[in-house]
C-alpha cells in the first residue's frame, strides 16, 4: 500500500543552534527579576508568579494524563509520540518544588501580602461562614498537606512511567507494558483528585467564599488543550529537524489536530456551564466571581477569552485539511499558550487588580524563570533517552505495518522486535 | 430481462486485494479520469488520496445547517420571550444569550445532523431506485471479497479499448462491460 506522504516532512531542518543559550538566560534573568520583584513587592511579585506557575503546571499535568490516557486506551497511534508526553510529565517533581515561593508567601508574608485572603482571616481569629464551612479543607495545614500530596503523587505517577517505558526500551518486555497500565489504571484517579485539589487550593481558594464544581474540570480542560497543542508543535519541529522524521505520520498530526478541536469544544462546555449555572441560579455568594470579572477592562478580558479561547480555534480548525497544515497550526499553538495564560489572568489577577490587567515586567519575569528552567529540564531528557518508544508491542501497529502472527511468534523467540520502523 | 443490447454503462474490473485497488486507483487518478469510482466490501485507508478525491462538501452543508438552527433559535426563544408573550421570571431579562444558549445549542445540533445526511444524500443523488451497476453479477461479490473499479462511458476520457489496456496493465484478471 502507498502511504500518502505529508508535504513538510521533507523541508530542511532548521539552525537552531543560535538558540540553544535562550533556556537558561531566560531561567537566569527572569530569577533575577522575580527575586527583585519580591523585595519591591511581595504581593505583586506571589500573584505574577502564581499566575505563571498555574500557566505551566498545564504542561505537566497535561503531559501526564496524556500518558496516562494512551495506556488506559492502549492505543497505538500515539506511541510515536508518547516519550513527548512522559518527558512533560516528569517536569512535575520539579513544578511541585517550583511551588515553594507561594509556601513561603503563605508562611512568611504579612496579613497585607498574603495572596490568600482565608488565612489573614484565620490569623486574625475571625474566620467568615465561608472559612468556617469549609473547615478542615482550607486551613494552613490542609494546605501544605495537599501541596505534599499532589507533589508525591505526581512524582510517584510520572517517574514510575517513565521508568518502565524506558526499561521497555531495552528489554522489549510486555511486564513493562503491564506494570504501565496498573500505574495508568490508578493515576487516572489520582490524578483527578489531585488536579481537583491543586486548581481548587492554589487559584479558585483566592476568592475563598466562591465554591463550583467544574473548577478542577475546568483546568483540566485549558490545560489539556495546551498541552495538546504543545506536543503539536514539538512533534511537528523534532519531525522536521530530523529524530521524528520516520516514525511520524499524517495521521499522527491529524489525530493530535482533532484532540485540540476536542479540547477546544470541551473547555468550552466546561466555560460555559459553569457560568450559565451561575447565572441561572442567580445567587450572590456564586455570581461575585464574575462580577468581578465583568468589572472595568475585565469584560473585555472575558470576551477575549469567548472569541479568543474558544471561536477562534474552534472555527479554525473545523476544515479537516487545516489539521494537517504547519503554517496555520504553529501559529495557532502559540495562540493557543496565549489564550491559556490570558485564561490563568483571568482567573487569578482580577483579586489583585479589580479594574484590568496590569502588564508589568514581574509577569514577563516570572514566566521567563519557570519557563525557562523547565525547558531546561525537558531538553535534558530529551537529549539523554530515545527520542520515542523503541520496543513498543504496539509500535508496528502504530506505524501501519502488518506484522502477520507467525511473524510475530518468531521474533518473540528470538528475542527480537518485529518492526522494522524504528532507525534510532 | 430483455436480451435486447443496450448502450454500456462502463467498464468494470475486478481486483484481489486491497493493494490491487489501491494501486489501479492510482493509474485511473493519474490518466485523468473523472466519472469513475472503486467498490470495496471495507473501508480502505489511503482510497481517498490513491482517488485524488477532496474533502467531501457535506461538511459545508452541515456548517451551515447548524448555524441556521443555532440562529434560528436565538429569533424564535427571542421573538417569542421579549416580544410576542413576555413573562418575567425569576428577575432574568425577558431575552438573554445565555439563557436561550442550551436550546439553541441543540438546534444547531439538530440542523447541523439533517445538513451532513440531507446533504450527503443530495451530493450522492439518493435515494434511486436502481443502479445499472446493480444488474451485474459479479458486483454483489463488492460486499463481500472482490474490489473492483468501474469507470462509466460517459467518463471523456473513455474509449474501450484503451480503459481496457489501462485496467489490464493495473493488473486486473477479469474485465467487463456493464450495460445500462
Amino acid at each position: 500500500m502507498s502511504s500518502p506522504t505529508h508535504s513538510s516532512s521533507h523541508s530542511a531542518p532548521f539552525d537552531l543552534s543560535a538558540w540553544r543559550n535562550v533556556p537558561t538566560v531566560l531561567m537566569v534573568l527572569g530569577g533575577a527579576g522575580a527575586l527583585l520583584g519580591a523585595f519591591l513587592d511581595v504581593k505583586h511579585a506571589a500573584f505574577s508568579y502564581l499566575t505563571a506557575y498555574m500557566f505551566f503546571l498545564s504542561f505537566g499535568l497535561g503531559g501526564l494524563i496524556l500518558t496516562i490516557l494512551h495506556h488506559l486506551f492502549d492505543a497505538s497511534w500515539s506511541v510515536p509520540v508518547r516519550r513527548i508526553n512522559e518527558h512533560l510529565a516528569n517536569l512535575l517533581p520539579m513544578l511541585a518544588l517550583l511551588f515553594l515561593p507561594i509556601i513561603i508567601n503563605v508562611l512568611t508574608a504579612g496579613n497585607d501580602n498574603l495572596i490568600y485572603h482565608w488565612m489573614v482571616l484565620i490569623k486574625e481569629g475571625k474566620p467568615d461562614h465561608a472559612v468556617t464551612a469549609k473547615y478542615p479543607l482550607f486551613t494552613v495545614n490542609s494546605f501544605l498537606a495537599a501541596w505534599v500530596f499532589c507533589g508525591v503523587v505526581w512524582t510517584v505517577l510520572a517517574r514510575g512511567l517513565r521508568k518502565h517505558s524506558l526499561e521497555q526500551d531495552k528489554t522489549g518486555s510486555i511486564e513493562c507494558t503491564r506494570a504501565m497500565r496498573r500505574y495508568s489504571a490508578a493515576g487516572v484517579f489520582l490524578f483527578a483528585i489531585t488536579t481537583t485539589a491543586a486548581a481548587i487550593m492554589w487559584m479558585k481558594a483566592l476568592q475563598h467564599e466562591w465554591f463550583s464544581t467544574m473548577y478542577g474540570v475546568y483546568y483540566f480542560a485549558g490545560s489539556t488543550w495546551t498541552t495538546i497543542a504543545t506536543i503539536y508543535f514539538l512533534t511537528w519541529l523534532l519531525q522536521r529537524q530530523g529524530p521524528l522524521r520516520e516514525v511520524v505520520k499524517y495521521k499522527t498530526f491529524y489525530f493530535l489536530g482533532s484532540l485540540l478541536f476536542a479540547f477546544t469544544v470541551f473547555y468550552a462546555y466546561v466555560t460555559f456551564f459553569q457560568y450559565f449555572i451561575i447565572w441561572n441560579a442567580n445567587m450572590p455568594e456564586e455570581t461575585f466571581f464574575y462580577v468581578a470579572r465583568e468589572h472595568g477592562v475585565w469584560f473585555w478580558v472575558s470576551m477575549v477569552v469567548i472569541f479568543g479561547h474558544f471561536f477562534g480555534p474552534f472555527l479554525t480548525l473545523l476544515r479537516i485539511d487545516v489539521k494537517l497544515m504547519p503554517v496555520i497550526m504553529i501559529p495557532l499553538v502559540a495562540w493557543v499558550w496565549l489564550m491559556h495564560y490570558v485564561d490563568m489572568t483571568f482567573n487569578i489577577m482580577p483579586i489583585m487588580f479589580p479594574d484590568g490587567p496590569h502588564f508589568h515586567w514581574l509577569d514577563f519575569a516570572c514566566l521567563a524563570f519557570i519557563g525557562g528552567l523547565l525547558a531546561r529540564i525537558f531538553l535534558k531528557s530529551l537529549n539523554s533517552h530515545p527520542i520515542f518508544p523503541q520496543k513498543d508491542p504496539r509500535f508496528a501497529e502504530a506505524m501501519d505495518i502488518h506484522v502477520p502472527e507467525g511473524e510475530v511468534l518468531k521474533a518473540a523467540a528470538r528475542g527480537v522486535k518485529a518492526t522494522t520502523g524504528g532507525k534510532h | 430481462m430483455a436480451a435486447t443490447a443496450s448502450k454500456p454503462y462502463g467498464i468494470i474490473a475486478e481486483f484481489l486485494t486491497p493493494a490491487d485497488a489501491i494501486h489501479a486507483a492510482e493509474m485511473v487518478r493519474d490518466a485523468g479520469f473523472r466519472k469513475w469510482d472503486v467498490y470495496t466490501p471495507f473501508p480502505v485507508h489511503g482510497m481517498d488520496q490513491a482517488m485524488g478525491l477532496d474533502n467531501s462538501k457535506v461538511g459545508y452543508i452541515a456548517f451551515a445547517g447548524g448555524l441556521t438552527g443555532y440562529f434560528s433559535g436565538m429569533l424564535m426563544i427571542w421573538w417569542m420571550n421579549a416580544v410576542d408573550y413576555p413573562i418575567m421570571i425569576g428577575g432574568k431579562p425577558m431575552f438573554s444569550p445565555y439563557g436561550a444558549f442550551p436550546p439553541c445549542y441543540e438546534l444547531t445540533i439538530l440542523l447541523g445532523a439533517f445538513g451532513s445526511l440531507f446533504g450527503m444524500l443530495a451530493l450522492n443523488r439518493l435515494p434511486r431506485l436502481h443502479h445499472p451497476l446493480l444488474k451485474h453479477r459479479r458486483f454483489a461479490l463488492a460486499s463481500h471479497d472482490r474490489f473492483f473499479v468501474v469507470i462509466e462511458t460517459a467518463d471523456p476520457k473513455y474509449s474501450e479499448t484503451e480503459t481496457r489496456k489501462l485496467l489490464t496493465s493495473a493488473g486486473s484478471q477479469r474485465i467487463e462491460l456493464v450495460e445500462e
